[in-house]
This record gives structure tokens, sequence and C-alpha cells, in this order.
């Protein structure tokens, strides 16, 4: 690379920063028509009595030393005898998400309308972006990267002599896209951050579909993925704070430099989900290749049912006496 | 649960508004918040929101908030002109919403046609079985009517399927002991107590129950359930202090004859006693006489 493109400001103005403002206003909007869409479906009744049964047994076996020893016996038999226990699950039984998935024709229509209301508007606008402002540079990070991310930085410019720093308008678009979730979650509160996050959402559906095809996935180990993908999005976040901080004071230098910042934001954005993307996906490849893959509830109900069995009770009451004893003197004296 | 700072700043509040310093609102939220029955202040402030349509207009959608707590207030005061007006502007705003068929429901309840009301919760309770408000309304509805026994069947099916509600298992040990039935209520206890091992009150009201029950073995046990309130309030519960010495004193008389195996029962016992004189001398020294009278007759030395 001989010598630096000089952006023109006018670019920032009518490319940078409109779809930006654009893609922030779609994903509101999208938020909205999601919510109107999603069906308010009543819970299965056995997955609610599980749910309570877990925390009845949770709650047995935190608190278990502050009951007599004859109670907690009966408790114990009542939740994890091998005939009609509660947390028993009979062999084979644990039921599996994917059958499950099957079973449930109102999960799939329920995929299909989320997944309907991604992807209308990503193509509809993927089509506005190309036809409006196809081939602008937009924007330059403001270090140096390897050859490997022209494909994503400079998609839609074929040259290969520019730096690779630069950033094409429509590489903008999908660093915008993946890369907004830290900010959505900002702006329409936590709620959505977790379930029914809106960049997230596609991604999401094609896991499950993936899962449905066979490559065995459990949620429980994608939430997990997910969380070190949320860490790091709340990381770049705070450099973005840091940053608009920064840009108050150097307010005279703002022109290029912000667009140039908020690129590096972006680029941190989507680089810390695909690591995290890397990160889960590996884990469910040793987890398959262990071969344990069992139903989340059922799971669950056996996990319980385990730690019930291994309590060993002690009554913590007698000790009590002397506490009291205690309290008392000092209440005398 | 309300805490001691959250009651507090209730009361205050509500004497601030009371005064007319204004912050109604905040009052109101504060009430709902915390979820505390004052319905006759909500009612007087609520409505006297809802009657300036100004005030009305600046809470937005707020105000449908408002119109439901405001009914419910009214129920509970069998002001039933104005929840029934409540409801019909909140009917005429949302004409599907179940939550306004929960409040028309219960404004039946409260007009006391429990025929209809029961109608109207079934109905509500097929559209969504799980409505844990509906079930406990119902609830609610059969011990009005003064029938114990078919509010703990109610309750019993409800606990089968939400047996984490800690709040029903209170409600089912209450009526248990009202009937009479304590072993019944001390499981209820003991499940309270599983459920959250640090409020005293549970312990305390455990602890009453295996009293009342009776023989040497729940004797000792309710004393310790009597310790550990002791432990958790610091001493300051008078209800466990006597107990204390009731026990200790309910024991003693059926031990006796046989070996006395508990040789530090009567520190704790005299400890008790002696928290209670003086208590007794510093809050109300004219009925510390009583006091020693009712040692007396407990025999027990203080």
């Amino acid at each position: 690379m001989a010598e630096d493109l000089v952006l023109d400001t006018a670019i920032r103005d009518w490319v940078l920063i409109p779809l930006t403002v654009v893609m922030i206003l779609i994903g509101v909007l999208r938020y909205f028509v999601s919510k109107l869409m999603r069906s308010q479906q009543n819970p299965d009744a056995k997955v609610v009595r599980e749910g309570q049964v877990v925390i009845r047994a949770r709650n047995l076996r935190a608190g278990a030393n502050f009951i007599p020893a004859k109670s907690f016996r009966a408790r114990r038999a009542y939740f994890s005898n091998e005939e009609n226990g509660l947390l028993h699950v009979p062999k084979g039984q644990g039921q599996n998400p994917q059958a499950q998935m099957f079973s449930d024709p109102n999960m799939a229509m329920d995929m299909m309308k989320k997944n309907l209301s991604m992807i209308i508007p990503q193509t509809l606008t993927f089509a506005w972006v190309n036809f409006f402002f196809s081939g602008f540079v937009a924007a330059k990070i403001p270090f140096p990267l390897t050859q490997r991310f022209r494909s994503m930085l400079q998609n839609g410019i074929d040259l290969s002599t520019v730096d690779v720093s630069y950033v094409s308008s429509r590489s903008w678009y999908f660093l915008n896209l993946f890369g907004l979730r830290g900010l959505f979650s900002l702006i329409l509160g936590e709620e959505n951050e977790l379930k029914y996050d809106i960049s997230n959402a596609a991604m999401d559906d094609t896991q499950r579909m993936m899962q449905m095809s066979g490559f065995g996935m459990d949620p429980t180990k994608v939430g997990l993925g997910e969380r070190v993908v949320n860490k790091i999005m709340s990381l770049s976040i705070h450099y973005l704070a840091s940053l608009s901080f920064g840009c108050c004071h150097h307010f005279a230098a703002l022109g290029q430099s912000f667009a140039l910042h908020v690129a590096a934001v972006m680029l941190l954005l989507s680089l810390g989900r695909s690591i995290g993307l890397l990160f889960f996906t590996t884990l469910d490849m040793s987890r398959a290749l262990l071969g344990t893959r069992n139903g989340k509830s059922g799971k669950n109900l056996s996990a319980e049912k385990d730690g019930l069995d291994i309590i060993q009770h002690e009554w913590a009451l007698p000790k009590f006496e002397q506490r009291a004893e205690a309290a008392l003197k000092k209440l005398i004296s | 649960m309300v805490t001691k700072t959250e009651e507090t700043q209730l009361n205050r509040l509500e004497s601030q508004v009371d005064n007319g310093g204004g912050g109604a609102w905040e009052y109101l939220c504060l009430v709902r918040k915390l979820k505390v029955r004052r319905s006759v202040k909500v009612l007087k402030h609520g409505l006297w929101i809802l009657n300036d349509s100004k005030k009305r207009s600046s809470l937005g959608p707020e105000e449908w908030t408002l119109y439901e707590q405001v009914a419910v207030a009214a129920m509970d005061c069998q002001s039933l002109d104005v929840a029934k007006d409540c409801v019909n502007v909140l009917q005429k705003k949302f004409p599907e919403s179940k939550r306004v068929g929960r409040l028309e429901a219960m404004l039946l309840e409260a007009k006391g046609s429990w025929g209809e009301a029961e109608k109207a919760y079934s109905s509500l309770l097929e559209d969504n079985p799980f409505d844990q408000v509906v079930h406990k309304r119902r609830v609610a509805m059969v011990k009005a009517q003064g029938n114990l026994s078919g509010a703990i069947d109610l309750l019993n099916k409800y606990l089968e399927t939400f047996m984490a509600d800690h709040d029903a298992w209170r409600e089912l040990a209450e009526i248990y002991i009202s009937l009479q039935m304590y072993k019944q209520a001390a499981f209820c206890y003991e499940e309270l107590i599983l459920s959250q091992p640090a409020v005293p009150l549970y312990h305390l009201a455990y602890a009453d129950v295996l009293y009342t029950l009776g023989g040497i073995e729940n004797l000792l046990t309710a004393k310790k359930y009597y310790s550990i309130t002791i432990d958790l309030t610091g001493g300051k519960n008078t209800r466990a202090l006597f107990g204390i010495c009731l026990c200790t004193s309910a024991i003693a008389q059926l031990s006796k004859g046989r070996n006395k195996e508990d040789k530090d029962s009567p520190d704790l016992q005299s400890l008790a006693s002696a928290a209670l004189e003086k208590e007794y001398k510093q809050r109300a020294s004219d009925k510390l006489s009583a006091l020693t009278l009712a040692f007396k007759t407990l025999k027990v030395s203080s």
C-alpha cells in the first residue's frame, strides 16, 4: 500500500452515519414487531410442575438441617424413591429436545414466525444498502489487519491493492447487523438480550435447525457460549462509552477519527461474537464426542435426585440452644 | 416480606400524603411494589388522582394500572360503585383482556354472588390453567364462604402443581391450625422453614404447633425451635421466651420420675425468664406481678 486514501467527509455524513442510524431504527422496529408477533403460549403442565418440583427439592437440600430428621427422611423418600418419587425419571424417558421439537408443531410455527420477521427485513435492507450505498469506502479502522479480513471488511470492493483496514459500505452494513446487539440491549432493556434478542434470533434459529438435523446441541451449553459472547459485547460497549467521553474532549478532532473509532468498536463486537460462537461449537463437539446427550428436563430432575441422595442430614437445631443461651445472656447483661 | 426500612419509608410517605404534602402517586406505586394492604388510603388517594383529569392524563399508560389498583382497593372497602366504575372503564379500554376478566370476577365475588364468580373464575381457568392468581382467588372465595375443608382441598390441588409457592403453604398451615389439624399444619410449617430458613416467624409457628401437639419428643423439638427463634431475633421475641418457659415446665412434668437426661435445659429456661422479667420491668412494670404469678404456677424458677 503506497499512500493513504483520503475519505470524503460527505461519505461520513451521507453513508456511514445514515447507515448506522437506519440499522438501529430497523433493529428497534423489528424488536417491536417481533414482540407483537410473539404468540402467547400456555406453558406445558409437565414443564411447570417439574420446575416447581426442582425448586422445592432444591429448598429441601439447602434447608435440610433445619427440620427434624424424621421429616427430612419422609420428604426425601417422597422425592426420590424408585417407584413414584417426584424426581425419579424412568430410564429412557428423559425427553430429548429434538423429539420435543417434532412433537410440538407450535414450536416450529413459532420459529417460522421469528425467522420470517428476521429474514424479510434483512433481505429488504440488504437490497436497499446494495442499491444506494454500493461501492463506497466508508471508514478506516485505526490498526492494520491481515489479508484474511479482506472478505469481511471489503465486501463489494474487488480491489486487492486497497489496504485491508478500509471498510466498504456493504461490510459496514454487515458489521452493524451483527454488532449492534450490545447497543440494543442498552436501548431496549436487558430482557430482550437473553432470549428474544434481535440480531441473534436468526442465529439461534439456525442453531436450532442444526440441532434438528442431528447435530446435537444442548441448550445449556449454548447458554454458556452466549454468556461468553455477552461478556465480550459488554466489554466493547465499555470501550464505546469511554471513546464517546474521549470525543467530548477532542471535539475539534472529531471529523474522521470518530468514524474510525466506531468502526473499531464494530469490529471488536463482531470479533467477540465469532470467538464466542467458536467457543461453544467446540464445547458441543467435545460433548458429541463423549456421546452424552440427554433431555434437559430429565437431566435436571435426576441431578436434583442425586443431590438429595448424597446429602447427609445433620439436624442443626440442637446447636441453637447454646446460641440462644448466648443471645439471652447478652440481652440480660 | 416487607423490610423495616421499606415500611418506614412507606409510613413516612403515607403521612406526607395524608397531610397534603403531595407524592400520592409515589405512595401508590410503593404500595403496589410492596404488595401491602392499605385499601382505605389507596382508595382515597387513588380516587383523588383519578377524579382530576389533568393528573390522570399525566400518568400516561400507568393510568390503567391505577384504575386496577383502585378497583381492587374499592372492593376491599366494599365501595362497590367505585369498583364497578373502574372496572367498566378498564373493560371499555381492554375489551378482551383476561386481567380485566379477573377484575370482573372479583367484583362478583365482592358482591357476594358466589355462584357467578365461581363460574367466571372457572372460565378464566379454562383459558389459562396456570393463572396462579385465579387459583388463589378461588381458594379465598371458598374460605370466605366458611367452607374450610373445601378451601383445604383446593389448596392441596393447587400445591400439587405449584408446590414452591410458600404463601399457599402458609395459608394452608393457618387453615389447618384453625381446624386443629396440627400434624398437617406442622408439615406445612416444615415446608415454610425449608423455603425460608431465616424467617424466625415460621420457626416460632412450628414450635407452637409442636408444643400444642404435646408428647415429650415434640416438646423437646419445640423447645429447640423456640431457641432458634430467640437466636434469630436476638431474644426480642416475647412469645418465644414464654415458649421456652412453657416447654421446660411441661417437659419437667412429663419426665417426672424418670431420670433426667437434659442437664442444660434449666439454664436456658432461667435465662429466658430473666429476659422476660427484664423486658416487663422496662415496658410494663404494672404487669410484673402477673408474670411472677405465672412463673409460680409453671413451677419454674427465675
